[in-house]
């Protein structure tokens, strides 16, 4: 049948056609229902059209999907990048960007930022005594904390570890000061973790802002001052001054040497004897360590431990002067009196760490060293905050013959609550309880009654820092019979206690 | 000869004396999607239990996509033959059997004897 080219039918086509080509899928045709060839062509236009038009669709809804995919993603990579995946804080990068920011905004007439630095002060008892996932828990908690203690305007990264930081942004002196105070204050209060309470304390660093800093030179300045707190003891904060960083660049040599010098022997003990009041005969010896350090002479204990606790090697440190003071033990045998013990302190950290009795049985065995001859001072802060594993290594050393004493009994902690069934042998008493007991009739009765409570106890009081005659008289009248201090010997080398051990 | 409850639809269906459905379209109208579901369930309901083929003659003027898909969904019909005259009968069929993914065979036929004689094949076996 030959196609009529008037009829209208192939002129609608024709307008569809453009109108599909154009882009708009939705052009349909209207077949005149004849059925006939043409019909046929503009039902199939339709059809087609429909296709088109359906797989269009399909391809901008895939089209609009994988945009959200990847916008999702892009999200989680940017949070990735600048958020600490643990507590979701700022990481060093966008902490970095604030702190720029933020010191733009001084330059354009606001007042400079001031920024926190802060390290916990036992996150490493935790994380050593309850585990990793305590430890993660104690950094969430923490974190928590930190955005409740600052205003909406300024942000809290953390940097890794057990280390955060605050930028406070368009800061007076006053606003810095309140925010450090109130990180410290909320950091003091504990961490419950299941059936355990811990405490983190923290090291809290502040450096206020001049005009013209930067960045770089507040986050270290700030750091400096988070050292300083450190350095003294910790649970402070220290707003940073110029001459913190000598002290801290001093300190942080010493830790570098520090780490060198435990595996390299290169450290010494020294023996304190202690004797009986009565008789003035030595009864045993405390092994104290020295470190003979190339420029600095000499350092004490008392500069260095806290270097240890911070930097990590306190149990290397506590485990070799252990091992040295049994060693000397073994090449004493021959000189030693009866009953003749040394005393070796063990910090908290070590007590908490695994295998401590494990390893002196072992230092013991291999020395042929009598268990009776060693003391173990325990600090009484450590037993107070002794996990399972400290108090389980406390009784195996008892058990294995080992005698265990408290250390630093003072006025503040004058109770031995703590002592909670613990097999304990005798109790050192601080030198800072005897002070002023020649002449303060109030402090000898107290003295006399800290007495009373020790024996009452069952326990043994050794008396340390004893610096006079007078001293002494008066602690043997109240019942106690042994002491130590510079009136009858001060910390002795190896040879010097190895003559006296000589002369009867 | 039996019919299914198609009343108020643009379609009748019956069952014939052959074992065959038979699908009629009302002249001239464009089946939407829920226009074959019914046509579709009405044949199912003269099938079953017994799935059977059909034949659907071909009047409608156009089977829109979502349409087509319904064929492709799974029916009591074993076979299905499209049959029709026109040129548009045999553009819509080539739409439904080729673009279409219809769930049985399913073919066109310009003549309905020939039609049947391939619906029948099928229940003898084939």
């Amino acid at each position: 049948m030959a196609i009529d080219v008037d009829d209208p039918r192939l002129t609608q086509i024709v307008d569809v056609l453009v109108q599909l080509a154009s882009g708009d899928l939705a052009g349909r045709l209207k077949p005149s229902g004849a059925r006939d060839t043409v019909d046929a062509v503009m039902t199939g236009f339709n059809l087609l059209a429909e296709e088109l038009e359906a797989v269009y669709k399909e391809m901008e809804e895939r089209v609009d999907e994988r945009t959200s995919e990847l916008t999702r993603a892009q999200e989680e990579l940017r949070q990735l990048a600048l958020n600490d995946p643990l507590t979701g804080l700022a990481n060093r990068t966008l902490f970095g960007d604030r702190l720029r920011h933020a010191i733009d905004l001084a330059e354009r007439g606001g007042l400079p930022p001031a920024v926190v630095v802060l390290d916990l002060d036992e996150f490493k008892v935790i994380n050593d005594s309850l585990g990793h996932a305590a430890g993660d828990a104690t950094l969430v908690e923490i974190a928590r904390r930190l955005i409740l203690a600052v205003r909406k305007s300024d942000t809290v990264a953390r940097f890794g570890g057990d280390e955060f930081a605050v930028v406070i942004p368009d800061a007076t002196a006053d606003d810095a000061m309140r925010i450090g105070q109130r990180v410290l204050t909320t950091l003091q209060e504990p961490v419950i973790l299941g059936d355990h309470t811990a405490w983190a304390g923290a090291s809290v660093g502040l450096r206020l802002g001049e005009h013209g800093q930067s960045g770089d030179m507040l986050l270290r300045d700030a750091d400096t001052a988070m050292y300083a707190a450190k350095a003294k003891g910790g649970g402070n904060i220290q707003l940073y001054q110029p001459a913190m960083h000598s002290a801290v660049q001093e300190r942080l040599k010493l830790a570098s040497d520090l780490a060198t010098v435990i595996p390299a022997g290169d450290l010494t003990l020294h023996y304190q004897p202690i004797v009986d009041l009565d008789t003035r005969k030595i009864v045993g010896a405390q092994a104290l360590v020295r470190w003979p350090h190339p420029t600095h002479g000499l350092i004490m204990p008392s500069q260095f431990i806290s270097v240890a606790k911070d930097s990590g090697p306190v149990v290397e440190l506590g485990r070799w002067a252990t091992e040295a003071a049994i060693s000397q033990l073994a090449q004493w045998r021959d000189l030693l009196p009866e009953g003749f013990q040394i005393h070796v302190n063990v910090s908290s950290i070590e007590l908490r760490r695994r295998g401590l009795g494990e390893f002196v049985a072992d230092v013991l065995g291999r020395h042929r060293v009598e268990p009776g001859r060693l003391i173990l001072e325990i600090p009484q802060t450590g037993l107070m905050t002794a996990d399972l594993t400290g108090m389980e290594a406390i009784v195996d050393l008892r058990r294995s013959g080992i005698d265990i004493e408290v250390d630093d009994f003072e006025r503040g902690y004058s109770s031995i609550s703590y002592r909670r069934g613990l097999p304990l042998d005798g109790v050192k008493v601080d030198r800072t309880l005897i002070a002023g007991i020649e002449t303060d009739e109030q402090q000898r009765r107290f003295v006399g009654a800290i007495f009373q409570l020790i024996d009452s106890v069952g326990l043994r009081p050794i008396v340390e820092g004893v610096q006079s005659a007078d001293q002494a008289d008066h602690l043997r009248r109240l019942g106690y019979r042994f002491a130590q201090g510079n009136l009858f010997d001060p910390p002795l080398t190896v040879a010097a206690m190895t003559h006296s051990l000589s002369t009867p | 000869m039996s019919s299914a409850a198609s009343a108020g639809q643009p379609f009748t269906t019956t069952l014939d004396e052959g074992g065959i459905v038979r699908l009629v379209w009302e002249r001239g109208i464009a089946v939407t999607a829920s226009l074959a579901r019914a046509a579709m369930g009405a044949a199912d309901e003269l099938c079953r239990p017994t799935p059977r083929p059909m034949l659907v003659s071909m009047t409608m003027v156009s089977v829109d996509r979502p349409a087509r898909a319904v064929f492709g969904e799974p029916s009591l019909t074993t076979r299905i033959a499209l049959v029709g005259t026109s040129a548009v009968d045999r553009l819509i069929a080539g739409f439904v059997t080729r673009i279409s993914k219809p769930a049985v065979p399913t073919k066109f036929f310009a003549e309905e004897t020939a039609a049947l004689t391939w619906l029948k094949a099928d229940s003898h076996g084939d």
